[in-house]
């Protein structure tokens, strides 16, 4: 089996065990979970045919095929604490989700690489030692401390952002009015979540091109009396591409924990946020799709960056393509 | 190890080891104990405010005389223990300046009072909606508390004011002292963050050595085992596990320990592979010595030097991670832990209250404890690899 | 001509604390080359001989302390900026590295590298470098369709040739070589040399080439440097110095070599 073929293969091992992970783990829970889980006021009648509904008076195994082709559909059932489609309840939160990763990771990422690559470049300085230092704080404190800070501080000491939500309750009229809406929302836990992954980048990519500017290639680039910009443009971060792309693709997964803890601090209407009003109120059906698909997402971004290496960097693809 | 007594680390981390240890003992109320109005500032902030204060008459001390600076108390209350029944005698104030004492409350065993009671402002003179700490502490300046009368009296009569402030560090909104709190948080932070780092790295060890020493299909499983564990999004399942599993303390160490074990397995497992064909270990295979006593006497404390870094800088991992899921409420509401204590200030509004001393002490403790492990664990990094010591070059 | 004058270099070590440490890596050095000829530089490992090569167009780390002239058509190359150096590097100096050091950046084609060359120095369009880039292979004995290749696909001798091709590019005065047949087999060592050769005696080129390997260094130049312990031991005709060494190092080396020679 050539390259591709084994790591989508892999892949899709992955995510077949995480299917089966899943649905143990909700299913095996100890008690009754229609009985401990649904209203006691429902009448037994109900209670029998949400049972049937969810195949829980069904064997284990048919329970697993059942549960496998609902999702591979991405039919997810009916919320038990809802009682809505949990698709539908998922379609109006991923995309803030979406959103606020996706800004943030960005924002991040640009900003932790340009640090990065200035500190590098001028070692022994100031900026290089904050750098370093920046990225052992940035871990330390915990990512919700600083933003119950920032909420303190930005929104109840000095009311700039709002406290809660990701629109004003009612949002304004017109579209302009509700762009700005929703910035202002969002505004403080974007900013807060590229406070604290600013360093990480930093520090990394400071280390990556410390060690590339002290590769032999380099300092042939300026025997060949290359301008420096041209170095840096053209080798150097031509160089770094790869392993920073990795490394973009595959934090894409860790930042989904980050969701959870800022969708609950700044109160947002996401997929984080849902997973633990889920998790908390037994609510299977919610839970199980949420979980399906932040692993979803895990093993995309792991097979895209393993991909995405390989056509970045050279080396890696005449491995494949030889053997 | 002497250079370890130079770094900062090493004495902060003793310090906080002694507080988790020793640190109840500073205060004579469990942490659980209202000790005071919720949401009390700390007492060295805004000295307008009064102090929280307990006036005590005893036999020995049938007097007492407060100088009252502050603004009025927010509360007050009064209660009477004493063996005998009723004494003809009363609880008397005297404002400053004031000719007259007022009478408070009869000298009566089992008389207990609340500034708030209609009852007890009627028994004032005072309006029954009317502020009875604002009128008994009408000025700032001289007051005193006596008994009316002459004879014994066995018992006392503590009279509880309240004020805004509370301690060093205030009150949060059940009224209970986050000093006393924050000792105690130490005790779970610690506990959890050893703990859980020490079974994951019995487990990698384990793990990693199996992997290492005997490879082909074993290898094989394991460290698809570790791609697949990897490849989990950690939050949402320990959420889910803790959930679901009960959120006690020590499930709590046994879930983290669970998905943490796999960066040291990766390690020990190279470093194995590394010394399993060493010309020393060849030999001893040669002459017969079974595989558990090499791995025991010889490729296990090889790795201990390696072990010791790798545990230390995965402490901040655990310690966050048990603080994470307290936040977010799936901890035991009944164990106090830092992270406990950040949800509890978001769920009960510290924000509205401007309470920002319930939020700084705990997410200040959580960081401080990271940073300590972090440069402890760069001190053992440092010893183990001589090639990231300052200034050598690799 | 290249003229050294007392050259010293003293390394220090950077890193984020700054400098410390010093090696004294060359002492006193006084040596020069010739347009139109090979002149080598031998010694063993950790002689200096290499620092001494990269001084010249003043590739040496940051950090470290260099005194002496290193003087071409009387400007002190020594105290150029960076800016200054620039401008004459690839265009008057090209170097010429050791086929097994990563010289040539790994995610970039070897003809890259060229064209890249060919456009911040000479101002070639993109069709004008290639076809520039395949006569330049050509000359350093290479197939033009390697252009396409990253380094890694090339095999030791012909990374060594692409490295030739490269420091052509510019039509310099004066090729430094480095080490150029290290690491390679015999056959492909004397294809490179004679290469080299070649160069210096069709396009009167000036050459100074840096080897540990003494009778390579010998049989291919026409004046040879020794270098002991950072200072000058020898200089002169390879044959004299071969038949009448000064120094009893090199005495007691070509000695062992003439009995190699002497067994066969």
């Amino acid at each position: 089996m050539n390259y591709w073929g084994r790591r989508i293969a892999g892949a899709l091992l992955v995510l077949g065990l995480v299917l089966a992970l899943n649905f143990l783990l909700f299913r095996l829970m100890p008690g009754d979970p229609v009985a401990s889980i649904v209203d006691p006021r429902f009448s037994p009648e109900a209670k029998e045919q949400l049972r049937r509904v969810y195949g829980l008076d069904k064997p284990l195994p048919v329970q697993f095929v059942l549960y496998v082709k609902s999702t591979l559909s991405f039919d997810f059932g009916i919320s038990f604490l809802t009682g809505r489609p949990v698709m539908d309840e998922l379609r109006s939160r991923v995309p803030n989700t979406a959103i606020l990763l996706g800004t943030s990771l960005l924002l991040s990422a640009a900003l932790g690489t340009w640090l990065g690559i200035k500190a590098a470049l001028r070692r022994g300085s100031l900026l290089e030692r904050c750098v370093l230092w920046s990225g052992a704080l940035s871990f330390s404190f915990p990512s919700f401390f600083i933003q119950l800070l920032l909420l303190m501080l930005f929104a109840s000491m000095i009311p700039i952002f709002p406290l809660r939500g990701t629109l004003s309750v009612p949002p304004p009229p017109g579209g302009a009015a509700l762009l700005v809406d929703y910035l202002r929302h969002m505004a403080l836990p974007v900013l807060s979540l590229v406070l604290l992954g600013f360093g990480g980048w930093a520090i990394y990519v400071r280390n990556l091109t410390v060690k590339i500017l002290g590769e032999d290639f380099i300092l042939m680039a300026r025997a060949r009396g290359l301008p420096r910009k041209n170095i840096l443009r053209g080798h150097v971060f031509r160089t770094m591409l790869p392993p920073l792309l990795t490394i973009f693709l595959l934090s894409l997964p860790g930042i989904v924990s980050g969701a959870v803890i800022t969708e609950t601090v700044f109160s947002l209407h996401g997929v984080g946020r849902f997973l633990l009003e889920a998790v908390t109120g037994h609510d299977y059906p919610a839970a199980g799709a949420a979980f399906f698909l932040l692993s979803l997402l895990t093993v995309a971004c792991n097979l895209l960056s393993d991909l995405l290496y390989g056509v970045a960097d050279p080396r890696v693809r005449l491995e494949r393509g030889n053997r | 190890m002497r250079d370890l007594r130079t770094r900062w680390s090493f004495w902060c981390l003793l310090l906080m080891v002694l507080t988790a240890l020793f640190g109840g003992r500073l205060f004579d109320a469990p942490p659980e104990r209202e000790v005071a109005a919720p949401f009390s500032k700390p007492l060295w902030i805004d000295r307008d405010l009064p102090p929280t204060k307990e006036l005590r008459l005893t036999a020995d001390a049938p007097s007492l005389r407060v100088d009252w600076r502050f603004a009025p108390p927010s509360r007050f209350s009064i209660r009477i223990d004493s063996s005998a029944g009723e004494s003809g005698r009363f609880v008397e104030w005297r404002k400053p300046g004031a000719l007259a004492p007022l009478r408070l409350a009869p000298l009566k065993a089992g008389f207990e009072a609340d500034g708030r009671d209609i009852a007890f402002k009627r028994s004032l003179g005072l309006p029954p909606f009317g502020d009875a700490s604002a009128s008994l502490f009408s000025e700032q300046g001289e007051y005193e508390l006596s008994l009316s009368g002459e004879g014994d009296f066995d018992g006392s009569v503590v009279v509880k004011l309240e004020g805004g402030r509370w301690g060093v560090l205030g009150t949060d909104q059940r009224g209970r002292d986050i000093a006393a709190l924050f000792v105690a948080g130490v005790r779970v932070s610690l506990i959890v963050g050893i703990f859980a780092t020490l079974l994951a790295t019995f487990l990698g060890t384990s793990l990693g050595l199996a992997s290492g020493y005997l490879g082909g299909w074993v290898d094989s499983i394991l460290m698809r085992i570790v791609d697949l564990l990897l490849s989990i999004p950690l939050l949402p399942v320990l959420m889910a596990l803790a959930a679901l599993w009960g959120k006690g303390l020590w499930q709590l160490v046994l879930i983290l320990s669970i998905f943490s074990w796999m960066g040291t397995a990766r390690t020990v497992r190279a470093l194995v592979l590394t010394l399993r064909d060493a010309p020393y270990i060849e030999g001893l295979r040669g002459l017969g010595a079974p595989s558990g006593y090499i791995l025991r006497k010889h490729l296990l404390p090889e790795t201990f030097p390696v072990l010791l870094a790798t545990m230390t800088l995965g402490v901040p991992g655990a310690i966050l991670s048990e603080a994470g899921l307290s936040f977010l409420g799936l901890s035991d509401p009944r164990v106090i832990s830092w992270g406990r204590m950040l949800h509890e200030a978001h769920s009960f509004g510290a924000f509205t209250a401007g309470a920002w001393w319930m939020l700084l002490p705990p997410g200040l403790g959580i960081a401080l404890l990271c940073l300590v492990f972090l440069d402890l664990g760069k001190f053992l990094e440092e010893r183990v690899d001589p090639r990231l010591r300052k200034g050598v070059r690799p | 001509m290249i003229s050294i004058r007392n050259l010293s270099i003293t390394y220090g070590r950077m890193t984020s604390r700054g400098r410390s440490g010093e090696t004294e890596a060359v002492k006193n050095l006084t040596l020069s080359v010739e347009k139109g000829r090979l002149f080598a530089l031998a010694g063993e490992s950790g002689s200096g001989k290499s620092s001494v090569l990269m001084a010249i167009p003043g590739l040496l780390p940051e950090g470290t302390r260099v005194s002496g002239e290193i003087l071409l058509d009387g400007r002190n190359l020594a105290a150029l900026t960076e800016e200054e150096l620039n401008a004459l590097r690839w265009r008057r100096i090209a170097l010429i590295p050791q086929g097994a050091m990563n010289s040539f950046t790994p995610v970039l084609t070897v003809g890259r590298h060229i064209e890249e060359v060919l456009d911040v120095h000479l101002g070639l369009s993109k069709s004008a470098a290639r076809e520039r880039t395949g006569e330049l292979f050509g000359m350093a004995g290479l197939d033009a369709s390697l252009a396409s290749r990253y380094s890694h696909e090339l095999s030791g001798g012909q990374k060594q040739r692409a490295a030739i091709a490269l420091a052509l590019a510019c039509d310099p005065d004066w090729l430094l070589c480095d080490e150029p047949t290290t690491a390679l087999d015999v056959i492909t060592q004397k294809g490179i040399v004679d290469t080299l050769k070649s160069l210096v005696d069709r396009k009167g080129v000036g050459m100074l080439l840096v080897s540990h390997d003494l009778p390579l260094a010998a049989s291919a130049c026409s004046r040879l440097y020794i270098m002991k312990n950072g200072a000058l031991v020898e200089e002169g005709a390879p044959r004299e110095i071969v038949a009448r060494p000064k120094n009893p190092h090199t005495a007691a080396l070509m000695n062992a070599l003439l009995e190699l020679e002497r067994e066969e």
